[in-house]
């Protein structure tokens, strides 16, 4: 099952704001910009990211309205699959991961009252696996391409019609020991700053945005992360 | 001068609001009058929060200074007029749930706003903090959890603490990443708070203070 590490993450301010909720019509304060820019160097400096991503591929055997059914007697459960790619040939399942270093900082920042530059570093964190996962994405699109197939936009278990339990499912689909990734018992990842995803791959394949995501959420109106077109 | 430090706090000036609180103590005054100023900037700078003026890392910069003002003032402060608590509030991240940045934002927030916080962590079960409620007496409890999984968990914790026949002591807060007023109905907390700064509404008027 192939893992793949030494992925550069070139962050960029804007990326870690919005993750701090910014919303654009707030001034950034000097010293808040200077503790990200302090902060983006020592992500640097001290390699607090460790990015990975474990990956596979499976043939679709069959398709039904409430799943997919892949090669090896898998499958994945709910209705979203089928609906968005059922010309799916193939299936890549995906986890990334920014590895524990990063969370450890934070934490210790936290315990130690350094509360906004935990609060900071955590978004930095959020936005290098934001980063992580289109890279991880364009792997995957790169070999399609060479294929003659295209690549669905990813979805990930938690999504309406692709239930949180298929988590458990999709790990059992990626070696996710490889990149260091577990699963809690009620299914949360960790490192917290990891993201499983599933991407379908054929002759013509729906691809989104992720503010068109955002406009499908029910969190639409509120979530301080959401990205406007 | 009062006003300067209301309005240099506010304005985040932390070097300048450190330097007047300095100047202010030096010249003898009344500690607890610089910590009613510092509490009107607070004021302020929720209403700029508010009105999206200012973003939460402003929020918890906020907090840090008014954490370093407070912190200069307390040993100045005789024990008669130590600086009172406004209420007790029991904290946690709902078992099943491990996240913990927005909780300790929102605990850290209630510190520095005059709460004494019990912070029980993360991945809380539901008769610990039905524990700490009974040994603090604190009449506030904060359930944060940061995904959809920690819905069934904050309903178990607040039938755990109404199993316990302390579910009419308590006003119950919720707070996380997908919180609605949906999700309140159905946990039956009292109420949610989307950030920070609604956490600690919630908790001064719960406890008189707002």
């Amino acid at each position: 099952m192939p893992a793949i590490r030494d992925i550069p993450l070139s962050l960029k301010t804007g990326e870690v704001l919005r993750r701090q909720g910014f919303r654009g019509h707030s001034k950034i304060r000097p010293e808040i910009k200077n503790l990200i820019l302090e902060l983006l160097a020592t992500v640097e400096n001290t390699h607090l990211l460790e990015p990975a991503v474990a990956y596979e591929y499976y043939q679709v055997t069959g398709m039904s309205s409430g799943q997919v059914s892949l090669e090896g007697d898998k499958a994945i459960h709910g209705s979203l699959l089928p609906t968005i790619f059922p010309e799916a040939k193939e299936l890549a399942a995906l986890v990334c991961t920014i590895g524990p270093k990063l969370e450890k900082q934070v934490t210790d920042y936290s315990k130690s009252g350094e509360t906004l530059r935990g609060m900071i570093l955590d978004g930095i964190g959020s936005a290098a696996v934001d980063m992580l996962a289109p890279e991880a994405c364009r792997l995957i699109a790169s070999r399609a391409t060479s294929h003659g197939h295209q690549t669905s936009s990813p979805v990930s278990p938690g999504w309406p019609g692709l239930p949180l339990t298929e988590q458990w499912n999709l790990f059992e689909l990626v070696n996710t020991q490889e990149i260091g990734v577990s699963l809690t018992a009620s299914g949360i990842m960790v490192p917290r700053k990891s993201v499983s995803m599933v991407i379908g791959i054929g002759p013509q394949m729906a691809t989104w945005t992720r503010a068109e995501v955002c406009t499908r959420c029910s969190l639409r109106k509120t979530c301080p992360y959401r990205i406007q077109a | 001068m009062a006003k300067d430090l209301v309005s240099t706090l506010a304005d985040l000036k932390e070097q300048e609001a450190l330097k007047i609180v300095e100047g202010r103590l030096s010249a003898g005054e009344e500690p607890l009058k610089i910590l009613e100023d510092a509490r009107k900037a607070m004021e302020l700078v929720g209403k700029r929060f508010a009105s999206s003026e200012y973003f939460m890392p402003d929020l918890v910069y906020s907090g840090e200074i008014l954490k370093a003002v407070t912190d200069m003032v307390k040993p100045r402060m005789s024990k008669e007029a130590e600086i009172k608590r406004v209420g007790k509030v029991v904290f946690g991240t709902v078992a099943g749930d491990i996240h913990d940045i927005g909780k300790d934002i929102v605990v850290f927030m209630l510190d520095v706003n005059g709460f004494e916080v019990y912070d029980l962590g993360v991945d809380v079960p539901a008769q610990k903090f039905v524990e700490k409620i009974k040994e603090s007496g604190a009449p506030i409890v904060g359930l944060s959890g940061f995904l959809a999984l920690a819905f069934d968990s904050m309903k178990q914790t607040i039938e755990a603490i109404q199993a316990a026949g302390l579910r009419d002591n308590v006003k119950v807060m919720i707070g996380g990443g997908q919180i609605s007023e949906e999700i309140r109905k159905y946990t039956g907390a009292d109420a949610y708070g989307l950030d920070a700064m609604a956490g600690v509404s919630l908790a001064k008027k719960w406890a008189g203070a707002g």
